[in-house]
């Protein structure tokens, strides 16, 4: 999961990006308006956190243009802003939450889940697959109950296909939702992740669809090919 | 708002120009009406007088003394002649004097000391009788040759004014020439002109009081019209004086429309500083406070026990200082419904998990007296904590408080698990979060009471009939039709 924080505090930006690292997604950062609306209209993000008060472009228009553009993305206001008049321009103008300065990041981060979440069309934090459990919360995958210990860049790929099981995701949609900007993208390390996935969680959970890409799926349950 | 001067002992304007005006209109009237009747009884004696005049006149011309040898040899037959002493050549041409008790007399006679008059020769008209002069003529016959006096006549009260005048015959006798009328026509003319006099110069009096009120009344318009503009004004209709006004009240006017704007430069920049102190100190606590929770340190659990703090005293008085400069704003209305929608559409949003059902009814052209920054603030914190704690419904009802004194009320319902009785007033104390070790109590409840009381109105908690709480706000409104 690929997310764009838009926050022109230097050190929160920083702790923002830690925070969502350690969290298990990639994380790109931008600090002003419109280097934030230029990310975000030309990189396909799973969610953005957006403040309100930036440089350049404040966040209410780059989030318009961005509406106005077509891009779907969940975006969470981050905001020291707490009146009610601006958390209904700011859900007026396209948010999907609103979260108010100071907090914890255990609130933002649950808050981030849920948009994710929302999006894929999942209810949980959690996916299970089979016997294949993904933990979104706790960044944490077990098989059959017993726990596989997975690099940020492994649970990245387990995570996003997890939240689109079933559906053929191409090699160049991983890279763009794995990785972050600054990664140097080969597609070629898509299949060494993938190759590593599955010697830890089973080589028939993930099926290669030739020419396409990867799919997740519980093998024991496996569609008929007609 | 309460009144800043008590009006009802305050002196009229109007009363006091009208009153002015009736001080020095009732007096000057008065005397005119005096002034009026006295030159019309000057005029009108002056005309009674000048007959009397003309006959002493003929009388003197005419009288001889009766020493057998008359200066022109004729005898006038009707006049009465005392023996021996005194005849008239020719009578004084009013054939009145020839008529009994006609009002119209003459008469010479002879004035003793003792003030008794004893007539020497008199008119026809006079039928035997004398002018029997008052007693206190004696000083006026000492000291004029002529004078005016009162007397009674022949006939039944009959009062006459009598022209007097000493002369002293050719035989050297001393006498006194008196001529007479009845006054009392003069009289009666005199009194209907004063009668007349007066009821006009009442009825002007009336006119001029009813023209000053009018004029007043007229020329203080504009300033009526300028109170109206100004109730307007605070009760929202308008947010500045319009229209036009005459020379004399146009600046106030402009100045009151400067002070207007003044006031609301003035709540707005303090309203914008407290929302960049906002911005400004809450993004470096977030840091403070997420620096200090990625370590496990004791420095770690200071920094962040004292950052939380510094959080909540923010909060705190972040608050207190928006809540002043709250209800200070004048001219704003903001209408209810206008505001209750977008925020039944964001909470729905927030909330979209619990797919709650809203039950908005508004009464239509319900206004709140005051800003749509702070309204929504009320009611979205009662709604945001109805959605917090319902199950699936919350009801907002807005309706005017029946009772026609410019509130409105409003009611948040939910049918979550609600208060008991002991919990409300602890729900509404304020700094009840600065006590708490963690941040929010899940009531935004006191925020609510501050600014609601900022505007005086009230907020009630209840029970509602969907079985959770019932919060209900009482705040500065109207119905427009």
């Amino acid at each position: 999961m690929r997310i764009l924080v838009v926050e022109d505090d230097a050190d929160l930006r920083r702790q923002l990006g830690e925070a969502l690292k350690d969290s298990g997604y990639a994380v790109d950062l931008a600090d002003n308006g419109e280097d934030g609306h230029f990310l975000g209209d030309t990189e396909p993000y799973d969610a953005v956190v957006l403040d309100l008060g930036l440089p350049i472009i404040d966040g209410i228009s780059v989030l318009q243009k961005w509406r106005a553009d077509g891009k779907t993305f969940p975006v969470l206001i981050l905001t020291a802003r707490d009146q009610w008049s601006e958390k209904v321009s700011g859900f007026d103008a396209g948010a999907d939450d609103y979260l108010t300065k100071p907090f914890h990041h255990e609130e933002l981060l649950a808050r981030l889940r849920a948009l994710l979440r929302r999006a894929a069309g999942h209810t949980t934090d959690s996916i299970d697959i089979g016997g294949l459990h993904v933990d979104n919360r706790a960044a944490r995958c077990f098989v059959d109950g017993m726990p596989v210990k997975l690099t940020s860049h492994e649970f990245r790929l387990l995570s996003y296909m997890a939240m689109h099981r079933g559906r053929v995701i191409s090699r160049t949609e991983l890279v763009e939702h794995i990785y972050d900007q600054d990664f140097d993208r080969d597609s070629n390390t898509i299949e060494v992740f993938v190759g590593r996935l599955r010697r830890k969680i089973g080589t028939n959970r993930i099926e290669t669809v030739r020419g396409l890409g990867y799919r997740l799926i519980d093998p024991d349950n496996v569609p008929v090919k007609k | 708002m309460t009144d800043g001067a008590d009006t009802k002992h305050n002196p009229s304007l109007v009363k006091r120009l009208v009153r002015s005006a009736v001080l020095w209109t009732i007096p000057i009237l008065a005397v005119t009406a005096m002034a009026l009747t006295w030159f019309y009884r000057e005029s009108t004696y002056k005309l009674f007088d000048d007959p009397l005049e003309s006959a002493i006149t003929e009388l003197i011309a005419s009288v001889q003394s009766d020493d057998g040898n008359s200066s022109n040899g004729e005898l006038f037959e009707d006049a009465e002649i005392p023996q021996n002493t005194l005849f008239l050549t020719r009578e004084p041409i009013d054939p009145r004097y020839q008529r009994a008790l006609s009002g119209r007399y003459w008469m010479i006679g002879s004035y003793q000391d003792d003030g008794t008059l004893t007539s020497l020769l008199a008119s026809r008209s006079l039928s035997g009788e004398i002018i029997q002069l008052p007693s206190n003529v004696k000083r006026s016959i000492a000291a004029k040759t002529e004078f005016y006096t009162r007397a009674m006549g022949p006939d039944e009260n009959e009062p006459l004014r009598v022209f007097a005048r000493s002369v002293i015959l050719p035989s050297g006798e001393p006498v006194l020439m008196l001529a007479a009328a009845d006054v009392r026509e003069a009289q009666r003319d005199v009194g209907r002109f004063a009668l007349v006099a007066t009821a006009l110069m009442l009825l002007l009096s009336g006119g001029l009081v009813f023209a000053v009120f009018s004029q007043v009344r007229t020329g203080l318009k504009p300033l009526f019209d300028l109170r109206d503009r100004v109730v307007d004004i605070r009760e929202g209709r308008a947010d500045r004086v319009e229209g036009t006004y005459p020379q004399e009240i146009a600046p106030l006017a402009n100045e009151l429309n400067s002070l207007i704007g003044h006031n609301k430069d003035v709540v707005e920049r303090a309203q914008t500083h407290v929302s960049n102190l906002a911005h400004g100190l809450k993004t470096p606590l977030a840091v403070l406070l997420n620096e200090a929770e990625g370590s496990k340190s004791k420095f770690s659990e200071v920094v962040s026990r004292q950052a939380n703090t510094m959080k909540n005293q923010v909060d705190h008085h972040l608050q207190r200082a928006r809540a002043a400069a709250r209800g200070q704003s004048i001219g704003v209305s903001t209408p209810v419904a206008d505001s209750i929608g977008p925020l039944a559409r964001t909470l729905g949003r927030i909330y979209r998990d619990k797919d709650i059902d809203f039950d908005v009814s508004v009464v239509e052209g319900l206004i709140f007296r005051g800003e749509k920054r702070d309204f929504e603030e009320m009611i979205g914190n009662l709604m945001d904590n109805a959605c917090k704690w319902t199950k699936s419904k919350v009801r907002v009802i807005a309706k005017g408080d029946g009772k026609d004194n410019g509130l409105f009320m409003l009611e948040v319902s939910d049918d979550g698990a609600g208060l008991t009785q002991d919990q409300y007033s602890e729900a509404l104390k304020r700094g009840a979060r600065l006590d708490e070790a963690t941040p929010g109590t899940g009531f935004g409840l006191p925020i609510v009471d501050d600014l609601a009381r900022a505007y005086k109105g009230s907020l009630i908690l209840g029970k509602s009939d969907m079985g959770g709480l019932r919060v209900t706000l009482t705040l500065p409104g109207r119905i427009d039709e």
